[in-house]
Formats: C-alpha cells, sequence, structure tokens
C-alpha cells in the first residue's frame, strides 16, 4: 500500500485518535455562475408535492428550481449543463426535524459535546447557535446520503432545554453565504417526563412530575410578568426622562429611573408565549403528553409533540388537538406486553387521523440523531412497512418537516421557485439498498466526499 | 437437591397472578410441513426462485425446486413470500436481567450467562418477530475477560431449559480497549490503560498456567495409580481459564482498534488459544488480510460510528471490506432495537461495498453460526439441519420487509396473522429489563 502524505495525516489520524477538529473536511465545490442552468434530465421525480413525474426534467437556475416536468413539458435551454439521471430517482433533499447535529461530535468525549446546559430545568435562554459547530465531521456524513437541511435541538435534560437552529447540510462554516444556518430561535425546545426530574435523587426540586409542571407554570407566568413590566417601563415618556436621568445622575439622585434590567431568560420564553415560534414538546407515556397539554393549552403554545411513542390509546385525542407531531424514533421499544409493532405502526396510525407528521433519525432512548442522521430515510421506511402511505412516508421526511418549522415555501418539495435542494439516488431513497449518487444543495453539486469515504479509499489501495 | 417451599410458593404465585403458562417441548415432534412455491435463499447455495423446503422431524429434509413430501405434510403455500434460514444474532445481551456485567473485577471468567437469563424478557420477542431464532448472549464489555455465554434458540414461550441451544459450543467474552479502562481507571484500579488492559490478561494466563500445571502432574499421579497423589484445589476463576488455554472455550473479543486486534492475535499465539471472533471490529478495514490468516471472524456493527473515540474511524464499507480480503463477517445487535431489524442491517452492505445478496444474508445467518459454532446444525436452508426458518413477505433485505411466520426446530413460534402476540407458545405477561421509559437502560456502555 502506498501512503501518501495527505493520507499519512489521516491515518495518524487514526493511529492517535486525536481531536476530530484537526480531520479535513471535504473540498468546497464550485458553484455555478449565475444565470447557468442546469437539467437534470431523464429520471424519475418524485416531487412530494404533486406526484411522480417518469423521465422528468428538472431545471436549476441560481440555486432555485426553475421548471419541474416531463420531458414533453420542460423545454432544457440551449447552453445547459445536462446532467444524465436516467435510472436515477430525484427527489427534494431531507430534512431531518430532530438533530443533534453540530452539538455533539465523539458520543463519549464530554468535552465535544454541547448537547444540554443540565444546571437548571428551565433554559430557554440557551441558544443553539451558539454552540452549533458547523465544521462538524458529522455533516458531510449525513450529506452523503441526501439529508441536506435538519432541525437541531438541544439535548433533553432539561424541560426547556433551548432555542433550535434550522441548518443545510453545506458550506465550510456557518458564517458562510447560503450555508448552514438558515434560522435562528425557530423553535423552542421543550421535554417532559421521567427524564427530566433532577438526577441529584430526591433532595432538590423539583424531583417530581408535580414539581416539573408548578416550576414550568411559575416560569410561564413570570415571563407574562416580566413582559408587563418590561412595557410599562418602556411606556414612560423616554426622551425627558433620559434627560431628567443625566441630569439626576450627576447631583446623584436615587429617584433617577435606572435602565430597565433586561431578563434574558423570561425574555426568550415571549415569542412562544404569543405563539409566534412552535414550541417542540419532548414527550413520550400518554400521561404525559395529557399533562404537558393541559399547561401548553393554559398558555396558547403552538405545540409540535415529540417522540410520544407510548400513547396508543390517546391517538384520537392528539389528533383532536391537530398539532403536528414528530413521530418516533421508531425504533422505541413498545411497553412490555404490548405487541412488538406498537411503535411501527405509530405513524400510519396517527397518519390515518389526519395528524401531520415527521419522522426524525434518532436512535431508541437518546436525544435527537447526530451520527444515525444518514439514515433518516430508513426510518419513513420503516413506517411505511407498517402501513403508512408511501407518499406520506417522503413527505414525513421532507415537505412535513419544512412546514412544521416555516420553510415549506422554500423546501420539501421540488417545485418551481423552491430553493434547489436535490438527492440523485440508484433507486427508492427510503430503501437501505439504494446508492445516493449526487445531492445538490442550492442548486451546487456537493463533493460526494466524508472522512469516512476518505478513509475507505485509503485502506482500498 | 429439596425445593424449598417457598420458592415453589412464589412460582405457583407467578403463574398465578400473571397466568404465563410456560409449557413444556412437545414430546412428539410437529408434523411434516412443506413452505412452498417460495423465493428461498438458502444462504449455502444460492437463491432458489419457486423452491420448496420441507420439513421432517423438526429438521430440513429436503429443499429444491421440488420436494417429496409425504401427502400428510401440512402445506402452506408461500407463493411471492420469501424464506431464509432464520436470523442469527452473535452478539446480544438481551434477556439478562440487566446483569451483564460482573464489572468488580477485570478478569471474571466463571460467570455463567445462563444464571441471568430470564426466558421472558419482551426483548427475545421483539427479537423473534424480526425473525431472530439463535442468539448468543454474552456478558459486557467491562472486563478484560468476562464470563461464559449461553447460546439460545428462542423459542418465546417455552421453558427455559427448552430455549437452550442443545450442545453449544461455550463461548467466553474478552474484551479490550476503552470500556475496561474507563471502569478499572475511573476507580484507580488497574487496568485504566491499554498497557494495563493487557497486562491483566496475560498475568491471568500465567496464574492459569501454573493451575493447570498443578492439575496435570495430579492426572499424571493418578493415571500411573500414584497413591501419593492429592488433587490440588478446585478454582472456578482458573478452570475457566485453564479452558480457555486448553482449547475449550470460544474466544470473543470485543475490540475496536487495528492495533487491539494484532496485539490480541499475538497474545493468543503466546499462551496457544484460538480467538474465534472480534467483536464491533470497526477498523477491521485496516488490518483485514492479517486476521483472515488466523482464521479469526467478525462480528461487526453495519455503521454505527462516533459514540466514542475507538469507534472514530468506523465506516460502513468495513463489512464487505474485510470479507473481500477474506474475513468471515457477521452482523450482530449488540442492542434490544437493531436486533428487531438484522436482516435491514443485512440489505445495508449491498449499498456498501456492493455485497451480493447472497453475500449479505449469510452476514446474518451462517456466518454468526460459525461465529458460535453451530454452522453445522443452523445458518442455512441444507438438508438435515434444523428446521429454524422465516417466511418474509418480501426481499428479507429490502427496508419494507416484514417477518411473517418464524419456525424453530420446526415449530411455529411466531406467526403474523395470529391474534395478541402472533406467538403460538406464549400468552400471558413478559417481563421488560427496558421498563423505565426512555431510558435504555440494558445498552449504555456495552458497545
Amino acid at each position: 500500500m502506498t501512503v501518501r502524505a495527505t493520507i499519512l495525516s489521516l491515518a495518524l489520524l487514526a493511529a492517535f485518535s486525536v481531536s476530530p477538529a484537526l480531520a479535513a473536511n471535504p473540498p468546497l465545490p464550485p458553484v455555478p455562475k449565475k444565470g447557468e442552468v442546469v437539467a437534470i434530465t431523464g429520471g424519475k421525480l418524485l416531487t412530494v408535492s404533486h406526484g411522480a413525474i417518469e423521465n422528468g426534467v428538472l431545471l436549476i437556475v441560481d440555486g432555485k428550481i426553475s421548471a419541474v416536468g416531463t420531458s414533453a413539458q420542460v423545454t432544457v435551454p440551449a447552453g445547459a449543463t445536462i446532467v444524465d439521471a436516467r435510472g436515477l430517482t430525484v427527489y427534494p433533499g431531507l430534512i431531518d426535524p430532530d438533530t443533534t447535529l453540530g452539538l455533539i461530535e465523539v458520543g463519549a468525549d464530554e468535552m465535544s459535546n454541547d448537547t444540554a446546559e443540565p444546571s437548571d430545568e428551565i433554559m430557554p435562554h440557551m441558544h443553539v447557535y451558539d454552540a452549533f459547530h458547523a465544521e462538524t465531521q458529522l455533516i458531510p456524513v449525513a450529506r452523503l446520503n441526501g439529508v441536506t437541511n435538519a432541525v437541531v435541538a438541544p439535548g433533553t435534560d432539561d424541560s426547556v432545554a433551548g432555542q433550535d437552529i434550522f441548518i443545510q447540510l453545506a458550506g465550510a462554516n456557518r458564517e458562510q453565504l447560503g450555508a448552514t444556518i438558515l434560522g435562528r430561535d425557530i423553535a423552542l425546545a421543550m421535554n417532559y417526563g421521567a427524564d427530566q426530574r433532577r438526577r441529584g435523587g430526591k433532595s432538590q426540586f423539583p424531583s417530581t412530575r408535580m414539581g416539573l409542571i408548578t416550576q414550568l407554570r411559575q416560569a410561564l407566568l413570570d415571563a407574562q410578568n416580566y413582559e408587563t413590566s418590561r412595557d410599562a417601563a418602556s411606556k414612560k415618556p423616554e426622551s425627558s426622562d433620559a434627560k431628567a436621568g443625566d441630569k439626576d445622575a450627576a447631583k446623584g439622585d436615587k429617584d433617577a429611573p435606572k435602565p430597565f434590567a433586561r431578563d434574558l431568560k423570561l425574555e426568550a420564553l415571549l415569542p412562544y408565549l404569543h405563539g409566534e415560534r412552535p414550541v417542540v414538546v419532548g414527550v413520550y407515556e400518554a400521561y404525559d403528553v395529557e399533562s404537558i397539554m393541559r399547561v401548553a393549552q393554559e398558555f396558547h403554545l403552538k405545540v409540535i409533540l415529540n417522540h410520544v411513542t407510548r400513547t396508543q390509546e390517546i391517538l384520537d385525542e392528539i389528533a383532536a388537538w391537530k398539532v403536528p407531531v414528530i413521530v418516533g424514533p421508531i425504533y422505541e421499544l413498545p411497553r412490555a406486553n404490548e405487541r412488538y409493532d406498537a411503535v411501527f405502526t405509530l405513524p400510519a396510525e396517527l397518519a390515518r387521523r389526519g395528524v401531520k407528521i415527521a419522522l426524525s433519525s434518532g436512535e431508541a432512548g437518546g436525544p435527537g440523531g447526530a451520527h444515525t442522521v444518514r439514515n433518516l430515510p430508513y426510518a419513513a421506511g420503516f413506517a411505511a412497512a407498517y402501513g403508512l402511505p408511501y407518499d406520506d412516508a417522503l413527505k414525513a421526511i421532507t415537505l412535513n418537516v419544512a412546514e412544521m418549522f416555516g420553510f415549506g415555501d422554500k423546501l420539501g418539495s421540488l417545485d418551481v421557485g423552491k430553493t434547489a435542494n436535490i438527492v440523485l439516488a440508484s433507486g427508492d431513497p427510503l430503501d437501505v439498498r439504494t446508492d445516493v449518487k449526487q445531492v445538490y444543495i442550492e442548486g451546487v453539486a456537493q463533493p460526494m466526499v466524508s472522512r469516512q469515504t476518505m478513509l475507505r479509499d485509503e485502506y482500498s489501495k | 437437591m429439596k425445593l424449598n417451599p417457598p420458592r415453589i410458593w412464589t412460582a405457583l404465585l407467578a403463574v398465578g397472578l400473571f397466568g404465563t403458562v410456560l409449557r413444556a417441548q412437545p414430546a412428539s415432534p410437529p408434523p411434516d410441513l412443506v413452505l412452498r412455491n417460495a423465493t428461498v435463499m438458502t444462504a449455502s447455495h444460492g437463491t432458489i426462485e419457486h423452491g420448496s423446503v420441507w420439513v421432517h422431524a423438526g429438521k430440513i429434509a429436503a429443499v429444491g425446486a421440488t420436494v417429496d413430501a409425504p401427502a400428510s405434510a401440512v402445506v402452506v403455500d408461500a407463493t411471492g413470500k420469501w424464506v431464509t434460514p432464520g436470523i442469527i444474532d452473535p452478539h446480544s445481551h438481551s434477556a439478562l436481567s440487566n446483569d451483564v456485567n460482573e464489572a468488580t473485577s477485570p478478569v471474571t471468567p466463571s460467570m455463567m450467562m445462563i444464571d441471568a437469563f430470564d426466558n421472558r424478557d419482551a426483548a427475545l420477542y421483539h427479537a423473534l418477530a424480526g425473525g431472530v431464532t439463535t442468539e448468543l448472549l454474552l456478558h459486557g464489555s467491562a472486563n478484560m475477560i468476562g464470563g461464559q455465554a449461553v447460546v439460545i434458540k428462542n423459542k418465546f414461550g417455552l421453558a427455559r431449559d427448552a430455549m437452550l441451544f442443545p450442545n453449544a459450543p461455550r463461548s467466553i467474552k474478552f474484551a479490550s480497549g476503552e470500556n475496561p479502562k474507563r471502569v478499572y481507571g475511573g476507580r484507580n484500579q488497574l487496568p485504566s490503560t491499554r498497557m494495563g488492559n493487557f497486562e491483566v490478561m496475560r498475568q491471568a494466563f500465567e496464574d492459569a498456567k501454573v493451575y493447570m500445571a498443578g492439575w496435570d502432574a495430579y492426572n499424571a499421579k493418578v493415571a500411573k495409580k500414584d497413591a501419593t497423589a492429592v488433587a490440588p484445589k478446585k478454582d472456578l476463576k482458573l478452570e475457566a481459564l485453564a479452558d480457555v488455554l486448553r482449547g475449550k472455550l470460544y474466544v470473543q473479543i470485543h475490540c475496536y482498534r487495528a492495533d487491539e486486534f494484532l496485539t490480541e492475535e499475538a497474545i493468543a499465539h503466546e499462551y496457544g488459544y484460538k480467538i474465534r471472533a472480534f467483536h464491533h471490529a470497526l477498523e477491521m478495514y485496516k488490518v483485514a488480510g492479517k486476521i483472515a490468516a488466523e482464521d479469526t471472524a467478525i462480528a461487526t456493527f453495519t455503521d454505527w460510528w462516533g459514540f466514542k473515540d475507538e469507534a472514530w474511524d468506523a465506516i460502513p464499507w468495513n463489512a464487505v471490506m474485510s470479507m473481500r480480503q477474506g474475513v468471515r463477517v457477521a452482523l450482530k445487535s449488540d442492542s434490544n432495537d437493531h436486533i428487531r431489524r438484522l436482516n435491514q442491517e443485512a440489505g445495508k452492505m449491498v449499498r456498501y461495498g456492493g455485497a451480493t445478496e447472497d453475500e449479505a444474508i449469510r452476514m446474518v445467518t451462517l456466518n454468526p453460526a460459525w461465529i458460535i459454532g453451530v454452522d453445522d446444525r443452523v445458518g442455512s436452508i441444507d438438508s438435515g439441519k434444523d428446521a429454524d426458518l422465516v417466511v418474509w413477505n418480501m426481499d428479507p433485505l429490502s427496508t419494507y420487509a416484514r417477518a411473517e411466520k418464524v419456525y424453530i426446530d420446526g415449530d411455529l413460534f411466531f406467526d403474523i396473522t395470529a391474534s395478541g402476540f402472533g406467538t403460538p407458545h406464549f400468552s400471558g405477561a413478559m417481563h421488560s429489563a427496558d421498563d423505565s421509559g426512555s431510558e435504555d437502560s440494558g445498552e449504555e456502555g456495552l458497545q
């Protein structure tokens, strides 16, 4: 085996298992020129929004989809770059609604783990964008299997864990134009159940579900009160006060108005109390779902339920709330003495009741996926195996996710005007045997390279 | 041994309260069975389109385009279905009452996993519904030398002893790398480094050699009818280690890194035992040629990676790359979740490295059977082998495949069309070691 210099560094890296930050990222791809047309022709287009098109043509200009249709409907302009997709399946980039991508590198290495701030249960002022590591080696690995976007959420330790970001799995860093962070503070991550009780045992509040709910309700009330006082403070005539204040301050007047003391924690809750953005509530058991929904309804929160894997007895109730649901991970184990497929069939059962569902890549019992994000399509396939109609399964990892998080006009389907996040694969995207051939993000063909393909190629010599 | 009356009461109460009926092994074998007109993946000699499998007295009597079964045989029309050998998991910690690791010493070879085996654990049922018919239940990876495995047939619903794989070879679990380091290093005990790990092992075998020599000398004297022969003290720990040196135990080693495979092989040579398989083996692709020459197999994850430092170089092409260099490759679960879909894990191998469907199915049937040492009895559809068979609704390597019927020794143990659990031999209440909400208490740290 010949060992080249670049590869030597990779091998050294492997040998010492050093900080992942030292590992090479794939090269950045060339960006098409302005106005340049890329035509993906001859493939089977899974549009998600309007069915499948055999022998389809899809045009991309300036990072957006400019035409979608059959070869008879869409004319490929002269000078277009033709991508021959005959025999391939073409579909919108997949979107994972619940990941910890960029918050964790090596699972067991605490220093590379920024998933949760467990010092308090109520942490709405934790912003995922502050910890997000865009250069993570995990992103290229996920991208190679056709995942182009994801919600990054904190871990599940806290009742209110922090605020999510919506990312695009491209770009060299998080500031790069058109890359990486598409939305900040897009949703508030909440959790409720046995896991959020403090692990210090029974000596510290809250040690029960009653404690958790009381604490949460108080925090939401505090935020409402905070808003009232903040608004009152801002209504005082500002200019005269400020002037007087300056003068008074010089004189050392004790009655001078102080600048309003912002409380970032309570302030962080306000957009969610106003229903401006969704609250993603992670909860597993039926009775826990009912408890937390009481609070959510009391405060008019715009809820997206997450997990709900042990709620088989309240599915009609969930449907009646008309909230979207991220079901799963579908691989959560059923309760003892349930039928083996009690969780496998949940997506189908909810969809059948008219619930808008999404599916995530997480593995059983953990926070959202990070290392497993590439397996997102198989979760949808599994749901389809257990009764979810195929089109709904595909929607649950594309358009439905985009719509739940406010990106429905930009992502999730092959429609004119949408961002050209497109995947070309050897067959059915939900089948484990299908090979992803090419991924486009904003019309840019991504290098099909990850640290793992580099290792593969080196040791295949 | 007399039965302890309170125990009898407990047993009676258990039956009374939960209504669980554990049937004994049927006295007479079930009638002949023919699975007719299926796509039969034999795992040993390719796939037979429109093939049939004839089962007689719990064994496969014939397989082929046609079979000469008697007219009295029960015929199951499997038109449009697929039939494979039962799935075999060579690395599971299911149904061990959460007693996976005796993590009180880095050398615990006399721990017998059978002592923790709970035959009513729901995890067995979940695996059965995924087509799993045989499992190697292993000690955890906290110790350099862990305990001795139990091999089961997944006859869910039968009595505990009826679920044991008859006369299966004995296996012992070794570990290496981060887990022993973390467990004992965390207590400021030896070992806390890979140096310490391997030295603990060598010392254990040095002790076992002395012990063995004592017994060899004694046995020699006895053979010569020497009246002065005094039997050395039986020591369960040293006895188990001596059995490793005597070649009586299959050595199954939890090991991730390329350098450690080589060190383990060197130590095995030094003390004269063989390594049956490396488990996890995520870096095998780096040294596969060398390990193939040792005739050591691997039982690996398909695409788990990054959960710790020694899993950082894991690549999903590992299995197929290693196979192409001559290593016998099995896929395994190490998880109460993945054990339910090992067929899909095999499907991934078609994609990652281009395994043929035949090679892929072998990774979850015949190859794990070899690792356990039962490949002469299970793992393929060949006449004379145990009739452990799965009927699938479609190609089992597809994401959409579901196991519809699972036969073990010719008897039906799972039937997707049956009401309730779909388990003809089980009714009543299951146990669950994973009953603690969303925490996977059984899995953490075992990888």
